[in-house]
C-alpha cells in the first residue's frame, strides 16, 4: 500500500471510529439527529479541538486541512524545487539522485549570449528559445488582453438592451476546455477551413468589383461624401467635437491612411501603423476635450482628404488571385503567433471583462451625475472618473493576466504544438518536453529551468506593480 | 422599432445638437462592437456543431456549405451502392445515374434503373445528386464504438472527468471555507501570518512547480491515480479569499446568537455561516468546475499512462492525435465533451456572471 | 445568601483599553435589572460579560453561587435578545426558535411543545413558516425573544432590543416585555441608553458611567435620591435644572441672585450646584416669586408647558407645568424654588450634599 493510502487510512480509521466514540461519549443523540451526527462527524477534529483547547483552538483546527495541503502541495514543492534542480539523472526516488550542483543551470546558460538561443547547447536553445518567445508572448499578450476586457466592460456596462445576454455570450469561451478550443480553431484555421474560404470568396468579390470601370471615381466620391457627413457630424456642436462620431471617423482615416500609404513615397513601410496612430491620437484629443480638439478634427478632415484623392481604389481592391494561407503551420509569416494571441484573447477575456465590471459597478453612479451637473463631457468622465477609480481592479486582472500569459501551454501545445520550428516554443512547453516526455526525462533540468521561470515572473510581477502603485498613487 | 430609427437617422440631414443626441451614436458604435464580439466568439463554435454532423466525405473535402450535404447511396439491383450523379444530356434533360467505370473526360455511367446500358458522357455534364443528411455516424460510431471507433471510451472519460470536478470541488469548498471561516470570525495569534502565506500561494504559479510536485504526488503514491489531480488543487487561495471577503459581512452578533444557543462552533459553522455564504460558495463552485472540468496540463502529466484514468480532455486529445485525418469523428467528440459545460452555462449563465460580478474577485 | 446572578470586582480591558473598573452587583432571582447608561459606559460589556460572549480579566461571575467564569455561553443557560435581534436569516421562525434546543438534544416533542407555547405566548403561531426577512421590525422583535423565552433560562438578557424600532412600536414592545416579566416572573437583565426605559419597565436601575456603577436603586429613589449629580442630570425628562452657587454653612447663594437658608444635614463651605426639577418650580405670569426669569421659548403641549427661560446672569431653567398658561416670547415671568425639592451638590466631587428631613 501507498503511502498516501495508509496515511489515510489510518486518519479515516481514527476519524471515523475515534470520532463516533467520542461524540457518543460526550452527546446523547437523539434518533432525529442522524444528519447531525453524520455532520459533527465530519467536523470531529474541530469539536475536538474546541472541547480541548476551548474557543481558542478552533481557528486552527479549522485551517488545518487547508493549510496542509498549501504546505505539501505548493510550499513544499517550491523547496523541493531548488533541490531537484541541483540533482541529476532520471532517478524518481529523490535519494537516488546525485548531486550535480549547479551544472544544471550552466547547461542552460552554457551559450556565447542568451539573447541569441542559437549560440546555446541544445538544453540552453529549448530553453532560452522558449522563454524569449514566452516573453515576447506576454509583452503583447497582457495589453492586449486588458485592452480588450476593459473597453468591453465598458461597453457592456452601459445602459444597452439585453446586458445579461452580450455578458453571457463574451463569457461563454471561459467555460471552454483548451482541447474544446484548439480543435474548434484548428478546424476553422485549417488550410481548406472556413476562414481562408471566406477570406478568398471577399477577396475574389472585391477584385471582380475593382476590375469595374468607373470603380475608382465611384469609390472615392462615396467615401469622400461618407467622410463629409462624419465630419460635420462630429464637429456639430458648437463647443467640442462629439466623441462617439470622432471615433467613426478616426476608423476611418485610419482606413484611408493605410490605403494611401503615404509612407511609401518615403520608401519606409509602416503605414498601417501610422493610420493607427493617427486615430489613436485623434480620439485621445477629443476625449481629453483640448481646446484645440476642434482644429484638430477639421485637420484630419483635410488630410483625409488629400488622401482619399491620391488613393487608386482600384489598385487597393485589386487582390489577385487568393492563395490560402496555412495559418498556424506557415513558418516566418507570423501568423501563428497572431491567431496564439488572438485564441488567448478570444478565451480568456470574458474572465477579465466580469472582474473589470465588477469594478465599474462599484463606481458609484452619483460621481456621473455630480460630472454631468459639471458639463464633463463623456471622454473626460471616462479619464478622470472611470479610469483612476477602476485602477486598483485594472491591477488585479493586469497581474492576474500576467502570471496567466507566463504559464500558457494548454492553448499552444494543443494549435501549433510550438511549430513551426521553434517560432511558439513557449517555456512551459519546454519544462514539460524535458522532464516528462523524452524517454530519458531530465527532471534536474525541468526543475532548474522552473526556477529561473520562477524568478522571471517574479520580476515581472513586482515591477508591474510597482508601475501601478506609482500611477494610482494621486 | 428598428426601421423607424434607421428613417430617422436617414432623414435626419439637419438640427441642433439635441436631436443629434438623441440619434445616440455612441449606442450605435457600442452594439456594433457587441455584435462583431458575438459573431466572433459564436461562429467558430457554431460552425464546428454544423460541421460536426456532416457525412465524412464533406468534412474531408471541406464543404464550406453551412447545412450537411451528403450525395446519394442508391442500392442499385444485382451491383450494389453506388453514389447517385445527375447526368444533364444536350437537351437540357436530366437522368439519375451511376458511374459504371473510372472518372475520365468521357465516363462510362448507367441509369440507376437500367444498370446495363452504359453509355459513355462528357464528364462536364454530371453533378452529384445531394441530399441534407444529418450524419448521426459521426457521433454513434465511437459512442457505441461501431466501425472499429473502439478507442474513445467516452463513458469512461465522462466518469473520470465527472468524478475528478465533484470530488475536488466538494473538498475545496468544504476546506477553503472552513479556513475562510476562521481567518474571518476568529481573533487568534498567526492570523496575520496565515493570511500572508495564502495570499503567497496567490501568486504562485502552478507551472513553476510542476516538476517538484511530480515529486511530491510520486512519493505520496497517488500518481496515475484520480487523486493525483483532486488533491493537490483542493486548496486555492482564490477560494479562500473570496469566501473570507464575503463572510467579513455575516454579523457577529449571528454567531454569538447561536453561541448563546449552545452550538458548537463546528455546528455554527455548517448550520449558520455555509447557508448564509451560499452566494459566494457558488461563484467558487462554478469557478472550481471550470478549473478542473477543463484542467489539462497537470492530469496529462499524472494521469495519461493509464487510458482507464483519462479525463475528457485527455480523452479527446488522445483522440485527435490518433486519427488525424478522421476530422469529421474528431468535431463529433469535441462537440460531445463541449455539450455539458454548454448546458451548464446555458441554464445558470445569468447566475454564473452575475455571481462572479457582484461577489467580485476584488 | 445564594444571588441568581452575582458580580464580585469585574475588570474587563480590551488591550490597554479598560472598560469595566471593578463591578460589583448582585442580583435576585425574578428581578427585572436594567442597565443605564451614557454610549461607552460599558454597560452592553457587562452583559456580554454575564453573557459568556467576553471573557473578563479578572474577577467573578457567579450563578445561583458556582462560579461560571470558564463555563461556554451556551452552558450557563442564559439567553439573550440582541440589539439586530440576530435572526438567523436562512431558516423559517420555527427553526429560529428550535434550533438551540435542537443543540440540546431534546426530545422533538418537547421542542414543539416549547416552541408552540412561545408562539402562543407573544402572538406569532401564524408567521412560523416565515422566514425574518419576510417579517416587520415588531415581529422580528417577538421572534427574537421568542428564541429567549424556549430555552427557559434562568436569566434573560436584553440587549438594546427596541433601539431599532420606531417610537410607536417601541412604547408598545415596552408593555409587552413589561407583562412578559410578570407573566414569567424570570429574573431579566436589561440593558439600554433611554432612561424612559429604564425607569418605566424596571425593579432597580443600575446606572453605569465609564465603567463603574455609579448608583443602584429603584426607578423612584434614584429619582428621588440621585447619589451625584450625574444621575440627577440622567434620570427624568426634562432634564434636571442646574445653578451654580456658594454655600457658606448652611446660607446658599446663587450666581443668578438668590440668597436662602437650607436645611443641611451638616455645614458646608464652598462651591455648590442647587439642582431642581423642572416640574418643582412654581410660576407667576405678574412676575412675582423667588427670582424672575426671562422666557426664551416655550412649548404647549396642552396637558403640560414647557417653558425655557434664562436669568439675567445667562444660567438657564426649564420649568414643566401641568397646565395651559399665555405664553410671550421675552415675557418676564416670576418663578418659585421650594426649598424641600432641593438637590445640593457638591462643586467639586459633584456628590450629593445630604439634606435634613
Amino acid at each position: 500500500m501507498s503511502l498516501a493510502g495508509s496515511m489515510m487510512f489510518l486518519l479515516g480509521v481514527l476519524w471515523i471510529g475515534g470520532g463516533s466514540i467520542w461524540l457518543l461519549a460526550k452527546r446523547r443523540y437523539r434518533f432525529y439527529q442522524i444528519p447531525s451526527f453524520a455532520m459533527d462527524l465530519v467536523g470531529f477534529p474541530v469539536e475536538f479541538a474546541q472541547s480541548v483547547w476551548g474557543r481558542n483552538g478552533v481557528p486552527y483546527a479549522l485551517l488545518l486541512p487547508n493549510m496542509v495541503i498549501f504546505g505539501l502541495f505548493t510550499f513544499a514543492p517550491m523547496i523541493l524545487n531548488f533541490y531537484v534542480s541541483f540533482t541529476g539523472g532520471s532517478s524518481i526516488s529523490l535519494l537516488d539522485r546525485p548531486w550535480v550542483g549547479w551544472s544544471q543551470y550552466a547547461e542552460i546558460f552554457d551559450c556565447e549570449s542568451i539573447f541569441e538561443p542559437k549560440s546555446c547547447t541544445n538544453a540552453g536553445f529549448n530553453f532560452w528559445t522558449g522563454m524569449f518567445n514566452t516573453l515576447w508572448f506576454v509583452v503583447i499578450q497582457v495589453p492586449v488582453l486588458c485592452i480588450v476586457a476593459l473597453i468591453t466592460a465598458l461597453v457592456v456596462n452601459k445602459n444597452i438592451k439585453g446586458r445579461g445576454f452580450w455578458r453571457a455570450m463574451f463569457f461563454y469561451p471561459v467555460m471552454l476546455s483548451p482541447v474544446v478550443i484548439a480543435n474548434v480553431w484548428n478546424w476553422v484555421l485549417h488550410r481548406k477551413g472556413i476562414l481562408n474560404e471566406a477570406i478568398g470568396g471577399s477577396s475574389d468579390a472585391l477584385t471582380a468589383m475593382a476590375g469595374m470601370t468607373g470603380f475608382d471615381i465611384i469609390a472615392t466620391v462615396l467615401i469622400g461624401v461618407l467622410l463629409m457627413v462624419i465630419s460635420e457630424r462630429a464637429l456639430r456642436a458648437p463647443d467640442m467635437p462629439s466623441l462617439g462620431w470622432t471615433v467613426l471617423f478616426a476608423g476611418f482615416l485610419a482606413l484611408i491612411t493605410i490605403w494611401a500609404n503615404p509612407l511609401s513615397i518615403i520608401e519606409m513601410s509602416g503605414s498601417p501603423l501610422l493610420g493607427l496612430g493617427l486615430a489613436g491620437v485623434l480620439i485621445w484629443i477629443v476625449s481629453n476635450n483640448y481646446r484645440f480638439a476642434r482644429f484638430a478634427v477639421i485637420a484630419a478632415g483635410f488630410v483625409a482628404a488629400a488622401m482619399l484623392v491620391s488613393i487608386q481604389f482600384d489598385a487597393v481592391f485589386d487582390f489577385g488571385r487568393h492563395r490560402p494561407v496555412n495559418w498556424l503551420v506557415q513558418p516566418n509569416t507570423g501568423w501563428p503567433f497572431f491567431w496564439l494571441v488572438f485564441v488567448f484573447t478570444w478565451s480568456h477575456m470574458g474572465f477579465y471583462m466580469l472582474i473589470l465590471l465588477a469594478g465599474l459597478q462599484a463606481i458609484p453612479a452619483d460621481l456621473y451625475e455630480a460630472a454631468k451637473m459639471d458639463a464633463t463631457k463623456p471622454g473626460r468622465a471616462f479619464w478622470r472618473i472611470t479610469l483612476p477609480l477602476v485602477m486598483p481592479t485594472l491591477t488585479v486582472v493586469l497581474v492576474l493576466s500576467l502570471i496567466r500569459s507566463f504559464q500558457i501551454f494548454d492553448e499552444v501545445y494543443l494549435l501549433t504544438g510550438g511549430g513551426p520550428g521553434r517560432e511558439t516554443f513557449m517555456v512551459v512547453q519546454n519544462i514539460y518536453e524535458v522532464a516528462f516526455t523524452s524517454n530519458n526525462p531530465d527532471y534536474g533540468e525541468g526543475a532548474a529551468g522552473s526556477v529561473l521561470m520562477a524568478i522571471v515572473i517574479a520580476v515581472f510581477t513586482f515591477f508591474q506593480l510597482w508601475i501601478t502603485r506609482r500611477q494610482s498613487e494621486f | 422599432m428598428a426601421e423607424g430609427r434607421l428613417t430617422t437617422f436617414l432623414g435626419r440631414t439637419a438640427g441642433n445638437k439635441d436631436t443629434a443626441e438623441r440619434f445616440g451614436i455612441a449606442d450605435f458604435l457600442a452594439y456594433g462592437y457587441l455584435l462583431f464580439g458575438v459573431l466572433i466568439i459564436l461562429v467558430p463554435v457554431l460552425w464546428t456543431l454544423f460541421s460536426s454532423v456532416k457525412p465524412e466525405r464533406a468534412v474531408d473535402s471541406f464543404d464550406t456549405r453551412i447545412l450537411p450535404i451528403a450525395q446519394v447511396e442508391t442500392e442499385v439491383d444485382g451491383i450494389g451502392p453506388k453514389s447517385e450523379w445527375i447526368y444533364t444530356d444536350d437537351n437540357g434533360n436530366q437522368k439519375r445515374v451511376f458511374k459504371a467505370g473510372p472518372t475520365r473526360r468521357e465516363t462510362d455511367v448507367a441509369p440507376i434503373d437500367d444498370p446495363d446500358a452504359v453509355i459513355k458522357v462528357p464528364r462536364t455534364q454530371l453533378t452529384p445528386s445531394e441530399e441534407i443528411r444529418v450524419a448521426t455516424e459521426n457521433y454513434l460510431d465511437p459512442l457505441l464504438k461501431r466501425n472499429g471507433q473502439d478507442t474513445f471510451t467516452f463513458g469512461i472519460y465522462l466518469f473520470n472527468s465527472v468524478f475528478v470536478t465533484v470530488a475536488a470541488t466538494l473538498i475545496t469548498l468544504l476546506i477553503n471555507a472552513m479556513a475562510a471561516f476562521a481567518l474571518s470570525k476568529y481573533r487568534f495569534r498567526g492570523r496575520l501570518t496565515f493570511t500572508i502565506l495564502i495570499i503567497a500561494t496567490l501568486l504562485i504559479p502552478s507551472s513553476i512547480i510542476l516538476v517538484s510536485l511530480f515529486f511530491v504526488v510520486w512519493s505520496f503514491g497517488i500518481f496515475g491515480s484520480l487523486w493525483g489531480v483532486i488533491i493537490p488543487a483542493a486548496a486555492t487561495p482564490t477560494g479562500v479569499f473570496l469566501l473570507r471577503q464575503y463572510m467579513l459581512t455575516i454579523p457577529d452578533e449571528l454567531l454569538e446568537a447561536a453561541r448563546m444557543d449552545a452550538a458548537s462552533e463546528w455546528r455554527i459553522f455548517w448550520r449558520i455561516v455555509m447557508p448564509l455564504s451560499l452566494p459566494a460558495l457558488s461563484v467558487l463552485a462554478i469557478l472550481s468546475v471550470i478549473w478542473r472540468w477543463n484542467d489539462f496540463l497537470w492530469p496529462l502529466i499524472v494521469l495519461i499512462s493509464d487510458p482507464a484514468k483519462h479525463t475528457i480532455q485527455l480523452g479527446l486529445t488522445q483522440y485527435a492525435g490518433e486519427f488525424d485525418s478522421d476530422f469529421h469523428y474528431i468535431l463529433a467528440m469535441t462537440v460531445v465533451s463541449l455539450i455539458p459545460i454548454t448546458l451548464v452555462f446555458v441554464w445558470l449563465q445569468r447566475f454564473i456572471t452575475t455571481g462572479i460580478a457582484t461577489t467580485g474577485l476584488k | 445568601m445564594i444571588h441568581t446572578l452575582e458580580l464580585r470586582d469585574i475588570k474587563k480591558s480590551f488591550g490597554d483599553v479598560d472598560v469595566i473598573h471593578g463591578v460589583d452587583l448582585a442580583i435576585e432571582d425574578g428581578e427585572f435589572v436594567v442597565f443605564v447608561g451614557p454610549s461607552g459606559c460599558g454597560k452592553s460589556t457587562l452583559l456580554r460579560l454575564i453573557a459568556g460572549l467576553e471573557d473578563p480579566t479578572s474577577g467573578d461571575i457567579m450563578l445561583k453561587g458556582e462560579r461560571v467564569n470558564n463555563t461556554p455561553a451556551s452552558e450557563r443557560g442564559l439567553s439573550m435578545v440582541f440589539q439586530s435581534y440576530a435572526l438567523y436569516p436562512h431558516m423559517t421562525v420555527r427553526q429560529n426558535l428550535s434550533f438551540g434546543l435542537e443543540n440540546f438534544r431534546m426530545s422533538r416533542a418537547e421542542i414543539k411543545r416549547r416552541v408552540d407555547g412561545a408562539a402562543d405566548l407573544l402572538q406569532i403561531d401564524q408567521l412560523m413558516g416565515r422566514r425574518p426577512g419576510q417579517l416587520s421590525g415588531g415581529q422580528r422583535q417577538r421572534v427574537a425573544i421568542g428564541r429567549a423565552i424556549v430555552r427557559e433560562p434562568v436569566v434573560f438578557l436584553f440587549d438594546e432590543p427596541l433601539s431599532n424600532l420606531d417610537a410607536e412600536l417601541r412604547l408598545q414592545m415596552r408593555v409587552e416585555i413589561s407583562n412578559l416579566h410578570a407573566e414569567l416572573g424570570n429574573t431579566m437583565i436589561y440593558v439600554t441608553h433611554d432612561q424612559i426605559e429604564a425607569m418605566t419597565m424596571a425593579d432597580r436601575i443600575v446606572v453605569l458611567k465609564g465603567g463603574q456603577i455609579v448608583q443602584v436603586g429603584k426607578p423612584l429613589d434614584l429619582y428621588n435620591n440621585p447619589k451625584n449629580k450625574f444621575v440627577a442630570g440622567f434620570i427624568g425628562a426634562p432634564q434636571m435644572n442646574f445653578l451654580e452657587g456658594q454655600m457658606s454653612g448652611r446660607r446658599l447663594s446663587l450666581g443668578a441672585g438668590l440668597l436662602r437658608d437650607i436645611p443641611m444635614a451638616k455645614d458646608y463651605d464652598g462651591k455648590v450646584t442647587l439642582g431642581i426639577r423642572p416640574e418643582a418650580i412654581g410660576v407667576s405670569l405678574d412676575g412675582e416669586g423667588d427670582m424672575q426669569i426671562k422666557v426664551q421659548n416655550f412649548e404647549q403641549l396642552g396637558s403640560v408647558t414647557y417653558i425655557y427661560g434664562a436669568f439675567d446672569n445667562g444660567e438657564r431653567l426649564t420649568v414643566q407645568l401641568a397646565e395651559q398658561i399665555p405664553l410671550e416670547r421675552n415675557q418676564v415671568i416670576g418663578v418659585t424654588l421650594p426649598t424641600d425639592k432641593f438637590h445640593i451638590f457638591d462643586g467639586e466631587s459633584e456628590d450629593a450634599l445630604g439634606l435634613s428631613a
